[in-house]
């Protein structure tokens, strides 16, 4: 019994950090329509900022929040910018590989300046273990745990209440309309992919005092925030936290029953189940079924 | 999909592209004999398999479409499984059979279930398959080795493919890769070929040419699952040693697809000049830099990739194309002249025949919306008959469920086939068979194909062989007044062009029952009273045909019964010129008032 709740508090966890991870993936894509293979980059671009300003300058790690979430808002916003906005037209083969050339150049360019070996961002205390009875998380764990939930409540009334946030779900659903309204459309992109990538530099400045930075720990979770997002109803942040916490307790017990180097079968024989039984996410409303033929 | 030059530019009288390929071909093999260095004959090899992988991936990525990046993972099966076998003592000459055996079975087992799936959503299926595939040949390690891999016994000679010297590894290499780039040719000359490419563009008028969809892009990824295992079990005994990381990579599987995005997607030999080109750039940053810069090389493809799909979709086949193509002679078949405008066959009209389409009591709902209501019609030989009713009326679904593409709830459709029985199909590729040819309401080009490749697509139905197809093809052409968009792409041709080429493709077919949804919506005045004429003459030739028309002056004078349809129910049928005076009909169209405005 107190494997089973300890295993629990642990999938919460990781659906937190999961959640965490995702909600900037589903808001690009939800927006823009194009899946940014580079999410994982941008993790890990955001991981290493936190990782030089904590080592060379000494300060608490969640410090850094106030220059990498500006950081990666710059660097979603360029990508945008710079590549997709210009690739609007073009076939999604196109767009995807866009997106999977940024990644491998992001990763070696992070392979070139830091080598193959992890960095350590100082975990300043967060990773005592706190908890109840017999069963414990680190602390750093229960901030990343309710800073999803406060992300994603923020995420959620920043486009429901907002101006900027009803634009951004106008230009969603009808592009045409939307500049129509007079609503200024690659601006609203630009904005989105910047909030998207923003939201991983928050998971980015939570993640690294518990997680060692390396060029390629983009790559993992990346595949995992896909799972997330298809899961939850492409592009429905609600949707996506959920899924979050399922397949951090599908990971969890998995990692524990069947062996930690099962446990992505599990995740990933979800991910292929959803994909191919419930496209539309198994929380998403019949919606968003752009990518599928009937 | 963009555009994209299919094959090499067919020009007719042209040396230039057959001559340059040879000359690469021959290059890549005569190059390292000559120059005999051991790094040279490595990096050539490495094009070699590279080239060959590329082009088979190129099968399933670029001709049908499917942008697989997990491509490594049938790379692995035909390694593991050739390894395997190689130790086991049985030669890779067979275990590369094995291997694509294997992973031809594996590809369609998990392809089917995906081919709903589009653009990145197929690619992230596919990397999750990778991965479930690399973490199951960790996982197994009594089978495959585990993390430490496993190794060729150290057996050399022909018969286990591994040598002291490099030639023979580069023969073998060479003549794999001639054998891809030959297996992705004559796919692409076959009617397979623009079966797949015709599906990839437009799935729905693919599947009303009566193409199988599913099993074309089945046999795609079979026969590319197939040849990228071969090259794996050979690239196994190559390197001597494999590991899951490295075989079951998505690196390697995104480097495969670069190769062919980067030389020109979907063209037969893009996958072959994409990596001539990069190969050895980065093989040679490797050897070079490799020790000092971890990463250069990596972070070379990456940006090389960004700043190719930014400055140059279509690849370099586009641009060689274009070089090669410029000694292009025009068209010698009336390539300037006016397209002759169709002439009526004064040939006497048949007189109406017996019934051949029938459709008994349609039923169809969208979710609580009755769209289909009670629906029965008849269609006789050489019949026209006209559907009328206003938007929103059902009218297009009614044709959907005459031509396979929706399921009513109940009733059933009918059709007599060529030897005198009515039967039922269920598919609109049965229906094709049945020689029902239709057009959608929003045509449906095969955009990057010539306008000769789509009539074709139309003809294959009839004959089954390139050149007879070809020749129907452009036969059916110039009578549509298509001749001079021939090899144009279908693209850039104007909406008046589309319609014609939306009903040359069907006419290729030659339908004995037409079902034509609103080909007279949004052309000139000038081209109607061609349209009509068109009508009549493929009339006049025995086919019948039901046409939704919204043009009063083309019903009123092309058909010879007419049902009117509103909110999903017949409400009236008869001839045309009794229909449109009956109150119900006009009510319908314009509402009550203007009936008793019409009575005042």
């Amino acid at each position: 019994m107190e494997t089973v709740l300890q295993i629990t508090a642990n999938g919460l966890m990781l659906g937190g950090l999961y959640a965490m991870i995702s909600v900037g993936l589903t808001l690009i894509f939800g927006i823009t329509r194009v899946i940014n293979f580079a999410h994982g980059e941008f993790l890990m671009v955001g991981m290493y900022i936190v990782y030089l300003i904590t080592t060379q300058l000494g300060v608490h790690p969640y410090a850094s929040l106030l220059l990498v979430v500006p950081a990666l808002f710059v660097m979603g916003a360029l990508t945008q910018k710079l590549v997709i906005e210009r690739l609007r037209n073009s076939d999604e083969h196109v767009q995807i590989f866009a997106t999977v050339g940024l990644s491998i150049a992001l990763i070696n360019l992070a392979l070139l300046i830091f080598g193959a070996d992890i960095a350590n961002t100082p975990s300043s205390g967060l990773r005592h273990s706190v908890g109840v009875g017999t069963v414990g998380v680190l602390t750093g764990q229960l901030v990343i745990f309710f800073s999803s939930i406060v992300l994603v409540v923020g995420l959620h009334l920043l486009l429901t209440r907002t101006r900027p946030g009803r634009a951004i779900r106008a230009t969603a659903q009808n592009r045409a309309a939307a500049r129509l309204m007079g609503i200024n459309v690659s601006r609203v992109y630009v904005l989105t992919f910047g909030l998207g990538a923003a939201c991983v530099g928050v998971a980015a400045t939570l993640v690294a005092p518990l997680y060692p930075a390396s060029p390629t720990i983009g790559t993992y979770f990346v595949l995992i925030a896909f799972v997330v997002v298809v899961m939850g109803g492409l592009g429905s942040i609600t949707g996506a936290f959920i899924a979050a916490l399922v397949i951090g307790l599908v990971d969890a017990f998995a990692g524990y029953y069947l062996g930690s180097d099962l446990k992505e079968v599990a995740v990933f024989g979800i991910f292929l189940l959803v994909l191919i039984f419930r496209p539309s996410g198994l929380f998403g409303a019949r919606r968003n079924l752009s990518h599928v033929s009937p | 999909m963009s555009t994209r030059t299919l094959s090499l530019p067919r020009n007719r009288d042209g040396w230039r592209a057959p001559a340059a390929l040879a000359g690469v071909l021959a290059a890549l093999f005569v190059l390292p004999v000559v120059i005999d260095d051991a790094f040279v004959y490595h990096i050539f090899i490495t094009i070699c398999i590279f080239a060959g992988l590329s082009t088979a991936w190129n099968i399933v990525g670029g001709y049908a479409g499917q942008l697989s990046l997990g491509h490594a993972a049938f790379y692995g099966i035909g390694a593991y499984v050739g390894m395997m076998l190689v130790n086991a003592g049985v030669t890779p000459w067979l275990g590369m059979f094995a291997g694509g055996g294997v992973a031809a079975v594996v590809a369609v087992a998990i392809s089917y279930p995906c081919f709903r799936l589009h653009g990145p959503f197929f690619a992230l299926a596919s990397i999750a398959f990778l991965e479930v595939f690399r973490v199951l040949a960790l996982h197994f390690s009594d089978v495959t080795g585990g993390a430490t891999g496993m190794m060729v016994p150290l057996e050399t000679g022909w018969m286990w493919m591994i040598f002291q010297d490099r030639l023979p590894s580069l023969i073998i290499a060479f003549g794999l890769m001639l054998l891809t780039l030959l297996v992705a040719w004559g796919l692409r000359q076959h009617r397979w070929g623009f079966y797949l490419v015709a599906t990839r563009e437009r799935e729905s008028a693919a599947r009303s040419a009566g193409i199988g969809t599913v099993k074309m892009r089945l046999l795609a990824v079979a026969i590319s699952a197939a040849l990228t295992a071969m090259l794996g079990t050979f690239h196994a005994m190559y390197l001597t040693f494999i590991e899951p990381g490295s075989v079951f990579s998505l690196t390697f599987s995104i480097q495969i697809a670069m190769f062919a995005l980067i030389g020109g997607i979907g063209t037969v030999f893009g996958p072959l000049v994409g990596t001539i080109l990069l190969v050895p750039v980065t093989e040679l940053a490797r050897g070079w830099l490799g020790a000092e810069a971890v990463g250069l090389h990596g972070f070379v493809y990456g940006s090389v990739l960004v700043i190719a799909v930014l400055f140059m979709p279509d690849g370099l086949m586009s641009v060689l194309s274009r070089f090669f193509g410029a000694g292009k002679t025009a068209r010698d078949e009336d390539a300037a002249g006016t397209p002759p405008a169709p002439t009526r066959t004064q040939a006497q009209r048949a007189p109406i025949g017996d019934v051949v389409l029938q459709a008994e009591h349609l039923d169809k709902h969208f979710g609580g919306l009755h769209v289909t209501n009670d629906v029965s019609l008849t269609l006789r030989k050489g019949e026209v008959l006209g559907v009328i009713g206003p938007n929103g009326a059902g009218k297009t679904t009614v044709f959907n469920m005459l031509s396979g593409f929706l399921k009513p709830d109940s009733g059933r459709v009918s059709i007599r086939g060529a030897d005198g029985h009515f039967h039922s199909p269920a598919s609109p590729g049965d229906f094709a068979r049945l020689q029902l040819g239709r057009t959608f309401q929003i045509v449906q080009p095969f955009a990057a194909m010539t306008v000769e490749e789509n009539i074709m697509v139309g003809a294959f139905h009839r004959h089954p062989a390139v050149a007879d197809a070809r020749r129907s093809a452009r036969e059916i052409a110039h009578r549509m007044g298509l001749a001079r968009y021939l090899d144009d792409e279908a693209r850039g041709l104007p909406i008046g062009g589309l319609k014609r080429l939306e009903i040359a493709r069907v006419m290729a077919m030659e339908p004995r029952v037409l079902l034509l949804d609103e080909v007279m919506a949004g052309i000139n005045r000038a081209d109607l009273q061609e349209a009509i004429e068109l009508v009549r003459t493929i009339r006049d030739s025995g086919v019948s045909i039901i046409a939704i028309e919204h043009v009063m002056q083309a019903i009123m004078s092309l058909s010879d019964r007419v049902i009117v349809i509103n909110s999903g129910e017949v409400i009236a049928e008869g001839a045309p010129e009794d229909v449109v005076r009956q109150e119900a009909v006009i009510e319908a169209y314009l509402g009550k008032e203007s009936i008793d405005a019409a009575a005042q």
